[in-house]
């Protein structure tokens, strides 16, 4: 048949088009070397004798700056060793994350979030870096062992984060409504606030967006009763009737008219930062990271005053208070370098230098001598953050442990139960029975 | 005017005697080397890049499956745990309403659209591209602002009925009765696909067949139904089977509205989007493969139906 | 064919059909009907508003600070603000026309394999005879019917494998071996729509399989290759997850993924740059649409000759 040799002729150079294809795509911005290091990964550490190593992170442009910048210091400081860099957004960042793993090729030094890290390490996925010389001994109490689990430490603090309640203060004023003196103020306080603001406004203005379902509120109450969110043993801290009580509670606001209706909370839900109800100026209050302040500020464009969160007894200092690690270092169990790996980690924690290409952008740095050295240079906002972390020193409790596998979609579990009772379609006690039974089944993994 | 005298030359063609049919028939009847020929390329992506991972996953739905920590083999735990999943079931529920609600309108509306658009009016080109930009737009994170400034609570609907005087305050987005049909709605709203491939299939049915039929005296009502339908019916079909596959897996405009939470109150969880959110989001990627699994039975049920009665009203000319 | 059915009504406003398309039928135009062209004008174009009041709002707002953007109700522009387009063009690591090229890289790559392999196994599936085809055209459509997000895993670990993960070779050679079946299953139907007359013509003319292929039946098909460009151009263009799985250095990264840069979950992201490089992501969208569709009315009248 004559067809066949023309068909392979079609073949061929359809695989050929195929090929000149892949090759430009090698090629593509890969040799350019020079200090910023970025792509021709494949090419095996380039400069032969040197540790390459890969490092990810989630941003923005901003952010995703910065980091290059740092990372181009470190390269400088350290011709031996080569950077590629994988940035990434939030949402899209633990799929990408999550498949590498999966195939083995994880990215050596890795930007981790409280949330994964046990689904993470507590799988064998990442290094234990006090093994491999991590130093933490600079690091102010309480921040040294965010990453720990089960005496392994997976991860390091890469900025201090604290829960805050954040009130929209130019509202308050121009309702001629006093702000809540929040070294005192009780979480009943919160609710009769809410409905003031609310009545106060006629409805404009809802007193504060709901925190039915944050897990660092319901953490804080919790705490404040001598419980704990999660307990070692891959166990939930508290019992159903906890959840039946902080349900009822926040019915007690929804019936106030306190919160937003249930439909809008969940339009809420899904918006993002910047489109937020709180930040459009739909409720004065809500709660935030303490390292989000200046994004809210800016965001919102109001005048934003941060608050500790309430505590049951009426006193502050009983208010078991804790810092958060607002992201971590982490190294892939898989690195070939991991001691390059931990190096770099050091120094992007523990050298001024780094502190100063990074300021704040993740949060106020754990090591309280780069904090100081960097404090000049923050903003405004930043210093107000810094002042914060500093002064709530007294009301600090134990570090919750990090959350187990699973357990980093408390909040999304949560939220789904708790809408279901504001849309009045369950009573408060059997969403707390189906939050807990779901809770307790995903939980371990 | 080439192509048709060519084609009446054809046509006279026609009259062949049953033998040399037949002839033709068995003939066609010996392409077993020219068929694996052109079908090579596809062979080799097959067995290269598509059956191993489709097979890897049967293989995961067998599986305790974390993505991180190797496979275990449990048998057939995840497929009886999922007879249980009442998210689950409410997922089912959630796509064949989905399914059965948007795909016949979307497919409608992407016929009628086409019917309109397939002819030699003027602004054509306008018109065709402008109602195919929402199809280029319909997977942007713009596309879940823009639903939300339309159907939130106060939104251009709202604002619109508050206009006339309506006291509208729902937000359709986030409500658990109206959420699902706006995302039916924004399916509709993106009927440039199949509206294309029906141009494109109108555009090859050949004029004569029309000119015959107007010299037979027959109406236009007639001509479609006689001759248009007919010939479309391919295509027809094809946008049946392939739209109701897809809306089977719809994913992103469900993900991207609802941030990924099939929420309010999992009015919009799709299957897939729970799929995903079992997979990826808690880290069961064997009870998602399981789920995959199960789904593609339920396509390849569908699908069967669709070509079985196709039987019945699909017209081929070979 | 389908019976007349006779007790339809006569004057059926159904279609202006066929025989007023001056390209089918030159000079057949009725007049009078001028009222009723005047009503599909309007109506298609309050339809026509529907469909282009998102790309009015992303324009707009492209053109507003974004601090404004979600606090501005209306579509009315007091000013440009042109900042977004300089910003979301500088603001990534490269320009943003780097993005678009990688983009178009892929984008042609894609549209040459869909167009050269689906058609090959279309023609295979539609004409030929062969062995077992039932067989192969059902796990053809079986490929389809399994959700893409369990088959992710096990075809990063092929890829890896093959040492492709951060070159567009994942992105692009699968489409040289005909693996999106929804474009084969389209010619398919396509071809089994051409008479099959013309075909048992060439081959009476003594054409082999390759020459009633290339000669005979890719002219007819030129709408259903065009629709399968289109699709092509605009499915990779927008396709966002392949992107982000392959191509991990900021140096490949295609427009979707650079564009999602912008955002931020936790913090502000920036809608403005955002939305300006959207609509600059949109022009070649909307250019290969506004090309290809001329193809889609370019049926068998005027090509098929020789």
């Amino acid at each position: 048949m004559g067809t066949s040799r023309r068909q392979f002729l079609t073949l061929a150079s359809m695989g050929a088009v195929g090929a000149g294809l892949g090759l430009a795509g090698c090629s593509r911005g890969g040799d350019d070397g020079g200090g910023n290091g970025a792509g021709g990964g494949d090419a095996g550490g380039g400069g032969g004798d040197g540790t390459a190593l890969t490092f990810t992170w989630w941003g923005n442009p901003v952010r995703n700056e910065n980091t290059s910048a740092l990372l181009s210091a470190y390269q400088e400081a350290n011709p031996e060793v080569s950077i590629e860099e994988q940035p990434g957004e939030w949402a899209s960042y633990w799929d990408r994350l999550a498949t590498q793993t999966a195939g083995g090729t994880a990215p050596d030094v890795i930007q981790m979030d409280m949330a994964y890290i046990s689904e993470y390490g507590a799988r064998g996925a990442l290094l234990d870096l006090a093994e491999h010389g991590i130093d933490v001994s600079k690091f102010v109490e309480g921040t040294a062992d965010s990453g720990d689990l089960e005496g392994q430490t997976f991860g390091v603090n890469a900025g201090i984060n604290t829960p805050t309640v954040m009130v929209r203060k130019d509202i308050l004023d121009e309702l001629g409504i006093e702000m809540p003196d929040d070294t005192t103020w009780t979480w009943d306080d919160w609710l009769a606030l809410g409905t003031e603001i609310s009545e106060a406004s006629g409805g404009e203005v809802v007193g504060t967006s709901t925190f039915i379902s944050n897990d660092a509120m319901f953490s804080g109450w919790l705490r404040q009763q001598g419980k704990e969110l999660f307990v070692s043993g891959n166990q939930p801290g508290f019992a159903v009737e906890d959840v039946v009580t902080w349900l009822e509670f926040h019915q007690q606001f929804a019936d106030a008219g306190a919160i937003p209706t249930a439909s809008e909370i969940t339009e809420d839900s899904s918006v993002a930062f910047d489109q937020g109800a709180f930040i459009v100026g739909n409720t004065a209050m809500n709660v935030y990271w303490s390292n989000q302040l200046q994004a809210v500020a800016e965001a919102s464009g109001g005048d934003i005053a941060m608050l500790r969160f309430p505590s049951i007894d009426g006193d502050a200092t009983t208010r078991k208070a804790w810092y958060k690690a607002s992201m971590l270092w982490s190294v892939s169990a898989t690195t070939e370098n991991p001691e390059a790996a931990v190096e770099l980690i050091n120094w992007i924690v523990n050298s001024p230098d780094a502190g100063a290409i990074e300021l704040a952008e993740r949060g106020i740095p754990a090591n309280t001598e780069v904090a100081e050295s960097i404090s000049a240079d923050l903003s405004e906002n930043q210093q107000r953050v810094l002042q914060f972390i500093n002064d709530i020193v007294p009301e600090l409790g134990d570090t919750p442990i990090a959350p187990p596998p699973g357990g980093g979609q408390f909040g999304t579990l949560l939220f789904r139960y708790a809408t279901d009772m504001l849309f009045g379609n369950i009573d408060a006690a059997g969403a707390a029975q189906g939050f807990y039974d779901e809770l307790v089944a995903s939980l371990g993994g | 005017m080439s192509a048709i005298s060519e084609l009446s030359k054809l046509k006279t063609r026609r009259a062949r005697t049953p033998e040399e049919r037949a002839a033709a028939r068995k003939e066609a009847g010996r392409d077993n080397k020219a068929g694996y020929l052109f079908l090579l390329p596809w062979l080799v992506g097959l067995f290269a890049f598509t059956l191993g991972p489709m097979l890897a996953s049967l293989y995961l739905s067998l599986t305790d499956y974390n993505l991180i920590q190797t496979p275990e083999f449990i048998g057939l735990d995840n497929y009886a745990r999922m007879l249980e999943d009442a998210r689950l079931h409410k997922s089912l529920q959630v796509t064949f309403t989905y399914v059965v609600v948007g795909v016949p309108a979307q497919l409608a509306l992407a016929l009628a659209i086409a019917l309109l658009l397939d002819k030699g009016m003027r602004g054509l080109a306008f018109y065709r591209s402008v109602f195919y930009l929402p199809s280029m737009l319909g997977g942007s994170v713009a596309i879940a602002l823009l639903w939300r400034q339309i159907f939130g609570t106060g939104g251009l609907v709202n604002q619109v009925l508050q206009l006339l005087g309506i006291d509208a305050t729902t937000g359709y987005v986030s409500d658990p009765d109206y959420a699902l049909w706006t995302l039916i709605l924004l399916h509709v709203w993106t009927f440039g696909s199949p509206m294309v491939i029906f141009l494109a299939g109108l555009r090859q049915i050949p004029g004569m067949y029309y000119e015959a039929a107007a010299l037979d005296g027959a109406n236009k009502r007639k001509q479609f139904v006689r001759i248009t339908l007919p010939l479309l019916s391919p295509i027809i079909f094809f946008n049946l089977v392939l739209q109701l596959i897809g809306a089977f897996q719809s994913f992103t405009q469900a993900f991207i509205v609802s941030n990924g939470t099939g929420g309010p109150s999992d009015s919009t969880l799709f299957y897939t989007l729970y799929l995903y959110d079992r997979g990826w989001a808690n880290f069961q990627m064997g009870y998602a493969s399981a789920m995959a699994w199960l789904l593609l039975v339920i396509i390849g049920i569908f699908t069967a139906v669709n070509f079985f009665a196709a039987k019945y009203w699909v017209f081929y000319d070979d | 064919m389908t019976e007349p059915t006779t007790t339809e009504r006569a004057t059926e406003p159904m279609t202006e059909d066929a025989a007023d398309e001056p390209m089918r039928a030159p000079g057949a135009s009725r007049s009078g009907s001028v009222g009723r062209s005047l009503l599909k004008h309007v109506l298609l174009i309050a339809a026509s508003l529907a469909m282009i009041y998102p790309l009015v709002w992303m324009l707009v707002s492209s053109l507003r600070p974004t601090e404004v953007i979600f606090r501005t109700p209306g579509l009315w522009l007091n000013e440009l603000y042109v900042d977004n387009y300089i910003y979301g063009w500088t603001a990534l690591a490269r320009p943003f026309d780097w993005y678009i090229v990688n983009s178009g890289i892929v984008v042609l790559g894609a549209i040459a394999g869909n167009l050269i392999a689906c058609s090959l196994a279309a023609y295979a599936f539609a004409r030929l005879r062969f062995r077992l085809k039932t067989l192969w055209f059902a796990i053809m459509l079986m490929t389809i019917m399994l959700p893409y997000h369990v088959v992710v895993v096990p075809q990063y670990i092929l890829f890896n494998n093959l040492d492709m993960v951060n070159t567009f070779l994942p992105l692009v050679l699968p489409k040289f071996l005909a693996t999106d079946a929804f474009f084969v299953f389209l010619m398919v139907q396509f071809i089994r729509g051409i008479p099959t007359e013309l075909d048992e013509a060439a081959r009476i003319d003594g054409a082999g399989h390759v020459r009633i292929f290339g000669q005979v039946l890719i002219p007819l098909m030129i709408p259903a290759l065009a629709t399968t460009a289109i699709f092509t151009f605009i499915w990779t263009w927008s396709d966002f997850f392949t992107s982000l799985i392959y191509l991990t250095s900021p140096d490949m990264y295609t427009v979707p993924i650079a564009l999602r840069s912008f955002l931020d979950a936790t913090s502000g992201s920036n809608w403005g740059a955002m939305f300006a490089m959207s609509i600059v992501s949109l022009v070649p969208m909307f250019l290969a649409f506004l090309f290809g569709q001329k193809y889609l009315v370019k049926g068998i009248a005027t090509t098929g000759g020789k």
